[in-house]
């Protein structure tokens, strides 16, 4: 019989945790977790959150698109901007294919020949190669060259 | 010595760095081919995303994580995650407002709901969250605790940004210096200054954190001292 | 894991069947939301427009930050949180059966609301159908991910205020793969696709579930 001043440790004590079973499940998580994000990538499911078609998807499903607003993006062909008192008319190229755009309200500044842009619009018809925009948004490239390379600084300070 | 000299060496290393981007930005790099002037955003967009996303952001992410792993769990990781997520906070809304300057005259709008653009809200609204939720709990471990595993929930997104441009047809320009096929589309003096605004920007954001960090202390301290001096005055009250 | 969750899932259905809350309180709000964005609209444009499906994850989602609250309000009270750390519950299996609860109440109300759409905005019935296994997943990716963001807004300040701030951010992406694959299902496109990524979030938010409910659960 233990004696009446004998301390008795009451604190409670958690149960040694199975570190084990713990690491295994971790891995097992974590492996599951990479096979499901490596074959979201290798599917190429992804790319269904484009902004934009290019001008070869959008022709070769044309049909499927009818007169569905769409994003439209390709080149601006040189030499066939024609502006317009209510925007500006252009062919538009990408991927071999081209598209006549009737663009409606004011292109943005960097709006020239040889830029990339996206066009907000329309398909005329399910059959037709004409498209006409709402908005033009100027795709910029993410190369920097300098406009003037081969500019000379004259000794007086000022640049030609 | 060494460590004394640095610490007292980053704030004026900083802005002289801040000062040289913005001389070589504004007056000495040229313009450029497609966008003119409009180019010199790029000493200064770039620069604050790159410390939004992955300086800040990711010092915050790894702090949490050490926070999270027993070993180094110390409320002093806690502290650098927030910290490093209060700057990070206003790197993003940086981004946002810099990107938004630059969109308007190139693209034609102030937004576009792109994968770029609306990842980066997002990312930006997971760091408000994060601020808030460490405002809504006052245990200390608890706070630090959620808050670890917010941060690391919220981290799977700043991939998805960094790769937004690679893995989806976005209005926003691809990669500038991490190309895939590590060519770099950036000439001369411009690319120079690009790099000076990425030291100089990243050396901002320690210089804040810094600051952030000391103020952190000192209003814990504040605190320690206000709770012990309106325990002495209990005391003294009890004894009258 | 799997047998705590079993239970765990069976109390909160029960107490979800007793309480009524459900019924009276969820689904009118559901309904009322789902008119409402048809009034929004305008009666030109609700019975034909192309946001009908945007209209009802966004509608789902409000749900969804009212039954996450209900859900953490069950264990908040009084002696719940106490007696699951005594029992010794695995935290992986609380979180999964928490998670399975909340997702068979969003499953009742998401068919519900799927007749609404089809009777309020008019969306093609063999469209709406098409749509339901994607439904699933989606509800179900957004119960688990809502389950985690719960327990972490749970016991502080304003909880119910705190979950929306930090869990919409979570749910936007889960809003634009139901919305696409709903709208897929309704005027054609990628419907496997975005159904997938549906999947593969809910995967995800399980297995986050499953690593971290534990260290949030942690006292």
């Amino acid at each position: 019989m233990p004696s009446a001043d004998a301390t008795f440790d009451l604190t409670p004590v958690a149960a040694p945790p199975s570190k084990r079973r713990g690491r295994r499940r971790t891995i097992g998580v974590l492996v599951v977790l990479a096979l499901a994000v490596l074959g979201l990538l290798s599917q190429g499911l992804l790319h269904s959150l484009n902004y934009f078609e290019t001008i070869d998807q959008a022709m070769n499903s044309r049909a499927r698109l009818g007169t569905e607003t769409i994003r439209l993006e390709g080149v601006v062909e040189p030499h066939s901007i024609v502006r317009t008192s209510s925007g500006a008319s252009f062919w538009m190229s990408g991927g071999g294919k081209e598209v006549l755009v009737h663009a409606h309200g004011s292109p943005p500044q960097l709006f020239q020949a040889n830029i990339p842009v996206v066009v907000v619009g329309h398909f005329t018809s399910s059959t037709s190669d004409s498209f006409y925009g709402t908005q033009i948004l100027v795709k910029h490239s993410a190369s920097y060259i300098a406009a003037h390379p081969k500019r000379v600084q004259a000794p007086n300070g000022t640049v030609r | 010595m060494i460590k004394q000299l640095s610490q007292r060496l980053l704030g004026p290393v900083t802005l002289l760095l801040l000062a040289l981007t913005f001389w070589l930005g504004l007056w000495v790099t040229p313009p450029d081919k497609v966008q003119g002037n409009l180019a010199r955003l790029l000493y200064l967009h770039p620069a604050v995303a790159w410390v939004a996303l992955y300086v800040s952001f990711g010092t915050a992410t790894i702090a949490s994580a050490l926070y999270l792993w027993k070993r180094s769990r110390s409320l002093v990781m806690d502290r650098v995650a927030h910290c490093a997520m209060e700057v990070s906070t206003v790197f993003i809304l940086l981004t946002l407002i810099t990107g938004s300057i630059w969109g308007r005259p190139t693209w034609g709008v102030w937004w576009a709901w792109d994968a770029r653009l609306t990842s980066t809200a997002i990312l930006g609204v997971f760091t408000v969250a994060y601020l808030a939720l460490r405002r809504a709990n006052d245990d200390a471990e608890l706070r630090a605790r959620r808050s670890a595993v917010f941060a690391i929930i919220a981290a799977i997104n700043v991939p998805i940004v960094h790769f937004s441009v690679d893995w989806w047809k976005t209005l926003h320009q691809g990669a500038t210096v991490f190309t895939q096929d590590g060519n770099l589309l950036v000439h001369g003096i411009m690319l120079w200054t690009l790099f000076i605004s990425l030291v100089a920007f990243t050396l901002l954001f320690f210089w804040l954190l810094r600051a952030r960090y000391r103020l952190d202390v000192l209003r814990g301290e504040r605190d320690q001292a206000s709770l012990e001096e309106a325990l002495v005055q209990r005391r003294r009250e009890g004894v009258h | 894991m799997i047998r705590v969750a079993w239970l765990v899932a069976a109390k909160d259905l029960r107490i979800e069947r007793r309480s009524r809350v459900l019924l009276w309180q969820v689904l009118p709000f559901g309904v009322m939301a789902l008119l409402l964005s048809g009034l929004a609209l305008g009666a030109a444009h609700a019975g034909h427009s192309n946001a009908a499906p945007g209209l009802y994850y966004l509608v789902m989602v409000l749900v969804a930050l009212l039954m996450i609250n209900r859900s953490q309000v069950i264990e908040g009270s009084p002696g719940t949180r106490a007696s699951v750390a005594t029992l010794g519950l695995d935290p992986a299996g609380v979180f999964l059966g928490k998670a399975l609860a909340l997702a068979v109440e969003l499953w009742l109300t998401g068919v519900v609301l799927l007749a609404g759409a089809v009777l309020v905005l008019h969306t093609a019935l063999g469209g709406t159908l098409s749509a339901l296994p994607s439904v699933v997943v989606t509800l179900g990716a957004l119960a688990a991910a809502g389950t985690l963001y719960g327990a972490l807004s749970g016991g502080g300040q304003g909880p119910a205020t705190l979950l929306p701030v930090l869990s919409l951010p979570a749910f936007a992406p889960l809003l634009i793969a139901g919305e696409r694959s709903f709208s897929a299902a309704l005027y054609g496109g990628a419907l496997l696709q975005w159904w997938v990524i549906s999947l593969v979030a809910l995967v995800a938010y399980l297995a986050i579930g499953i690593l971290l409910y534990g260290v949030l659960e942690e006292s």
